[in-house]
């Protein structure tokens, strides 16, 4: 079956400092099944390959205009994607030499992907660190991943998975075996909540992290810290119960980053700034409310990959 | 004859290394103090060991009386065509021969043998020891003043020193590392010191022993390659330790033995040049005496005058030193670091203040250490001062180069190297006690010299690592890290010993060499790799110019073996060249300008009775560096990729796009840049461009012999000539427009390492290193903000570790924060101790040149955007 000789993801990323433990490679799969409003990759959402548009990177060429096989790029505005016409076939992103119109996604096989996740063996050797599955839903590539996990285990290969937990129990079942650990975000404190802003179904999610806790791989709940969407005492707290409800100590905070939005105008997406900031926002605070509970909230003392407000 | 003390096995065990101890240490005020004087000292020119040479050789190797006339002539008309040629006219074939003919003509006239020259520059470096200002600093524990200012740099007539004769007007005042200047010194040497040389020197001589009219313009040229041996050899690690050892009079001993046993020398110019050469020595050796003697009693005196009671008893203390070394073996581990400093001193008082180094440190003074642990005579507290107060003298040298050579060596350091660490003879571990004091020490004085370097194997300690980690972190970019499985390996390959080769120690920036027994010349050579490309496409042509041989132009190459054989065909000619007219400049230091006392210090000289620069040491070889390696490559994978594997361009419309700067070919640029693969991510497509380019050029380069013996060795690593290339080299086929700067070292081109450092790390480990005899520099640029805390050494130590394990030689890492960098570029005077590791060195930020301060600021610019935001 090709479906499972294959994945469809969106990039690879060596050097993964924050994404578990050690020097990490982090490969992000594409589609996803949730659709949360603040998602940090926007562009890893749908299933399938798409484009994505600089627009400051465009040299006015006009090369993707002649390549295009739908007419999607009129002669006139070279560099412009008619969203309605485009199949996202990736003509023009092959042929633009400025990278301004980008291909998101690519097919990749077990082998080459096994390529790519071997290349610093010798830095999770030395560091403990290994392989992040990311994404979007890795889980979504179940098929693709039983195939693929064993030739990393084979290698001795920790492999780290990072979901959100929406999908039938049985996809992320047979997986367990090659898995170290598990990111498992929690999100939101109510059903509707998640229901209108993710998609996603709390009560699924909760009971896949129920079960996972009960299994043998290491599971550590993850919550994205949203200013002014999960943020309130209230919300803090019922997070915490529920939490504490099936068995869970520990969780990791992470902070709110709203770097994603910058990416939106590159995409045909409907989504919309939400201009968030955590300038208000007391970790610390979040953590204790948490503690208080039962819970012992870490959270990381700086943001990774933003600039420290001074 | 070794009088080394030998620690018991019990007292090792005793002072294993006690970490807990050795964490944190209190600000030193001495340290602090010597540090900031230092700083706040400015540079200056020193003229000293020029007067004292010149005074020396005018009386006894005076020109005769009636070539006056005709050499005053001839100094005006060289004056001028050195101003000529220092604005980029480059002499006229004819001016060259007339040169030439009347060099011949003085030499005719003025015929000292070998023998006597020997001799006479003997008696020269002793008339210099003997008349050096002597002078102790504030505070200082180790004295020893290499110049007449506390940082100096000395100007070598004798040597290459006449390059600096078109700008001595204007040495102060140079857009690029101004050196301060008085009207005395330029009197002198306008009036003086200038015309007595200009006809005597290494660089008046030099083009005597070559074929090749136009060896000095192409030199100065700097587009194909940069020979810098003009100003002087040096790049050694002499053999200090033998000085601890026996002491000069040992040595003296030594030599004597040797003489004693000479056959009969008359008729016979070989053995006569022998005796010459042992006598020299002697005469060196005595003059090391004496320089001793000299300092005590100076000691002495300035004892009796000080006010301080306490200073007062720090100063009889050294006085009583200085009675016994450096004469004597060193029997404390006090003395042991003096002697080892004031023989450094000596050092310098012959040769060209580059590259000289220190070897492993940490090994040869362990055992003094550990016996004053065991007497009670010596405490860590106080061993750390010792070494603090050695380490900021060696921050005392800077060198001197004429304005054209600063584009090339920016940065002001006398690259003086300093190795700790690495495996012991047995193959265990060398780390001791010694190896942290030495960090614990730099970390409080923190100037530019000495280079800190790290031997790393598999067993260097973990703690060990992490305190270099920490020293890093706080920027200065000290210490580098060697392999020594890797470096072993290439010196065996290249020649050395396997013994020898386990024992190498780090010469100056990353040239790895045999401390004590080989004469590396390791920074002579350094060859513009993408101009031999260039050439290679370009039917041997740069511009008008016939270069090389004729390999073609785009219509004839068919495939990527063409393209290589003709750039293998380029590089071969360059270097030949190069080789040709170092080989040229070395013959004229070995017959013109001997260095006696540094043979005492260089095994093989004496057991050979030969000198240093006439192939006495035991490893002769040549230090060789390719510039520009991942532009090449890039070059290359980009026209396997676009030209002959996708066929998107037909060679000549690349090449063309090329030669026209791009201009108006922004798309192929683009195209070039972002949809062909680069060295520096990781990819077996660039990569292993990356990896025949180094393997053709170092056995190119090995194929070289130095008339000193030894094989000529393969380097990769840049100082700053990438800079000075680059400026120089027109646009390539990697999508690089004219005149920007060159890759540095086996580093990406700047910003192409967009996976982050361990793709970076993974490509460079795919060199070819099996012969990079002379070293090689990969420079990581860290985002400070990833490496704080803990988390952040182990980070680092994971990098090193892991980049080692897939085969890495060396790494070295640059964590500045941009903002800083900019900020430093705009207030200068804010930021006077803001050190930032080059290319293989660390400088002084304000002493770069704006491009490189540009380039740097660019470089941690792209390392923020790739490594953060993710
Ligand atoms: S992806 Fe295909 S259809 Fe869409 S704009 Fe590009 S070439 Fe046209
Ligand atoms: S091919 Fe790329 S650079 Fe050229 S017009 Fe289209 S988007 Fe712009």
């Amino acid at each position: 079956m090709t479906s499972v000789d294959t994945a469809t993801i969106f990039d690879i990323q060596r050097f993964s400092i924050h994404d578990g433990p050690g020097i990490r490679t982090t490969v992000f799969f594409k589609g996803c099944t949730m659709n949360c409003r603040w998602c940090q990759n926007p562009e890893s959402i749908r299933p399938g390959k798409e484009m994505a548009v600089y627009v400051d990177r465009c040299i006015g060429c006009g090369m993707c205009g002649h390549v295009c096989p739908t007419g999607a790029i009129p002669a006139d505005r070279p560099g412009r994607i008619d969203w309605r016409i485009c199949d996202s076939c990736g003509l023009c992103a092959e042929t633009c030499p400025a990278e301004a119109l980008v291909l998101v996604g690519r097919t990749i096989t077990a082998d080459d992907l096994l390529d790519d996740c071997l290349a610093d063996r010798s830095f999770y050797n030395v560091s403990g660190g290994g392989v992040t599955l990311s994404g979007g839903e890795p889980v979504m590539q179940s098929d693709f991943l039983r195939g693929f996990l064993p030739l990393l285990r084979e290698e001795h290969v920790s492999v780290l998975l990072e979901t959100a937990g929406n999908y039938a129990y049985s996809k992320i079942d047979a997986l367990l075996p090659m898995l170290d650990h598990i990111y498992y975000d929690f999100k939101l404190p109510g059903p509707e909540e998640y229901r209108t802003m993710t998609g996603g179904d709390r009560e699924l999610i909760l009971e896949n992290l129920a079960a996972l806790k009960k299994g043998t791989v290491p599971v550590t709940v993850r919550m994205p810290v949203l200013p002014g969407i999960n943020t309130a005492p209230e919300q803090i707290a019922r997070i915490g119960r529920t939490l504490r409800s099936i068995g869970i100590h520990e969780m990791q905070l992470l902070p709110y980053n709203p770097f994603w939005e910058s990416k939106l105008p590159r995409l045909q997406t409907e989504k919309r700034p939400l201009m968030l900031s955590d300038k208000n926002i007391d970790y610390r605070h979040i953590a204790d409310a948490l503690e208080q509970i039962g819970i012992a909230a870490q959270f990381p003392a700086r943001h990774p990959g933003t600039q420290d407000a001074l | 004859m070794s009088v080394q003390p030998s620690p018991s096995l019990q007292a090792q065990e005793n002072h294993r290394i006690r970490l807990d101890q050795l964490k944190a240490f209190p600000e030193n005020q001495r340290l602090k103090k010597i540090r900031q004087d230092i700083l706040d000292s400015g540079y200056h020119l020193c003229t000293q060991k020029a007067s004292l040479m010149t005074d020396y050789m005018k009386r006894n190797d005076p020109q005769p009386k009636w070539l006056e006339p005709l050499r005053r002539v001839h100094y005006g008309l060289y004056g001028n065509s050195m101003k000529k040629a220092a604005k980029g006219m480059p002499q006229r074939t004819w001016q060259i021969a007339a040169n030439n003919l009347l060099n011949r003509f003085y030499q005719r006239c003025q015929p000292f043998s070998p023998s006597e020259n020997q001799l006479c520059f003997a008696k020269a470096f002793r008339h210099i020891l003997d008349n050096m200002e002597l002078k102790v600093y504030d505070q200082e524990l180790i004295v020893g003043n290499p110049s007449s200012h506390r940082v100096g740099a000395p100007i070598h007539p004798e040597l290459g020193g006449l390059l600096m004769l078109p700008e001595i007007d204007r040495l102060d005042t140079r857009p690029n590392n101004p050196i301060p200047i008085d009207a005395a010194q330029r009197r002198e040497l306008k009036e003086e010191i200038f015309p007595f040389w200009f006809n005597r020197s290494v660089l008046a001589f030099a083009p005597l022993y070559t074929k090749n009219p136009e060896l000095f313009s192409q030199t100065t040229e700097g587009c194909y390659f940069i020979l810098t041996q003009f100003a002087g050899i040096s790049h050694v690690t002499p053999d200090y330790p033998r000085v601890l050892r026996m002491g000069f009079n040992g040595i003296k001993e030594k030599i004597r033995h040797h003489l004693d046993r000479m056959p009969d020398t008359r008729g016979n110019r070989a053995t006569e040049e022998r005796r010459a050469f042992y006598e020299a020595a002697l005469i060196t050796a005595e003059a090391a005496i004496a320089y001793g003697k000299r300092w005590s009693r100076h000691l002495t005196e300035q004892a009796a005058a000080e006010k301080n009671p306490e200073r007062g008893a720090e100063l009889a203390a050294l006085a009583d030193m200085f009675r016994r070394i450096p004469a004597e073996p060193a029997a404390t581990f006090y003395e042991a670091v003096q002697s080892l400093f004031i023989t450094h001193v000596m050092v310098h008082g012959e040769n060209f203040q580059h590259g000289v180094s220190f070897g492993r440190v940490d090994q040869y003074l362990y055992p003094y250490y550990i016996k004053d642990l065991e007497t009670g005579i010596l405490t860590t507290e106080k061993a750390l001062e010792i070494l603090g107060c050695f380490i900021a003298k060696a921050g005392e040298l800077i060198p001197l180069f004429f304005d054209r050579a600063t584009e090339f060596f920016s940065g002001l350091s006398s690259a003086s190297g300093l190795t700790l660490g690495g495996c012991l003879p047995d193959g265990s571990d060398g780390v001791n006690e010694l190896s942290y004091l030495f960090l614990h020490a730099y970390d409080q004085v923190r100037l530019r010299q000495p280079n800190f370097h790290v031997r790393v194997h598999r067993d260097t300690p973990a703690p060990f690592l992490t305190l270099c980690a920490d020293v890093l972190k706080k920027g200065g970019g000290l210490p580098a890290f060697f392999n020594d499985e890797q470096v072993a390996t290439a010196l065996v390959n290249s020649g050395f010993q396997e013994d020898d080769a386990a024992d190498y120690s780090i010469v100056g920036c990353v040239e790895w060499g045999v401390p004590g027994k080989s004469f590396p010349a390791a920074g002579a050579v350094f060859i513009n790799l993408p101009m031999a490309l260039h050439l290679a496409l370009h039917n041997g042509k740069f511009g008008t110019k016939a270069f090389g041989p004729p390999t073609g132009t785009a219509l004839d190459f068919q495939t990527m073996d063409d393209i290589i054989g003709g750039f293998t065909t380029q590089l071969r000619h360059m270097l030949a060249i190069a080789a040709e007219g170092n080989d040229a400049i070395e013959k004229a230091h070995a017959r013109h300008r001997p260095t006696p006392f540094l043979s005492t210090l260089v095994e093989g000289c004496i057991e050979r009775g030969i000198e240093v620069n006439n192939g006495g040491a035991i490893y002769g070889t040549v230090g060789c560096q390719g510039v520009g390696l991942a532009d090449v490559a890039d070059s290359l994978s980009a026209m396997d990729e676009l030209v002959f594997r996708k066929k998107r361009l037909s060679l000549a419309e690349m090449l063309g796009a090329v030669d026209s700067n791009y201009e108006g070919r922004e798309d192929i640029r683009q195209l070039i840049a972002n949809k062909t693969s680069k060295y520096g991510i990781n990819r077996v497509e660039a990569d292993r461009w990356a990896r025949i380019v180094s393997g053709i050029y170092t056995r190119a380069v090995f194929q070289h012999k130095s008339p000193r013996g030894g094989p000529y060795l393969g380097g990769f690593w840049s100082m700053t000539t990438h800079q000075g290339f680059g400026v120089r080299t027109p646009a390539l086929p990697s999508g690089r427009k004219a005149g920007e700067t060159l890759a540095n070292g086996i580093s990406s081109v700047n910003g192409r390492d967009r996976l982050g450092p361990t793709a970076a790390m993974a490509s460079a480990a795919k060199i070819d290193s099996g012969l990079i005899g002379n070293g090689c520099a990969l420079n990581m640029k860290i985002n400070p903000d990833q490496i704080q805390g803990e988390e952040g050494s182990r980070l680092l130590r994971w990098l090193i570790r892991g980049y080692f394990d897939m085969g890495g030689c060396q790494v070295q890492f640059n964590i500045i924060d941009p903002a800083i960098l900019i900020d430093a570029r705009e207030h200068p005077e804010k930021y006077r101790d803001l050190v930032v590791r080059v290319s293989g060195y660390s400088a002084y930020f304000n002493d770069l040149t704006d491009a490189m301060k540009d380039e740097l600021i660019d470089r941690t610019l792209h390392s923020s955007r790739s490594l953060c935001g993710c």
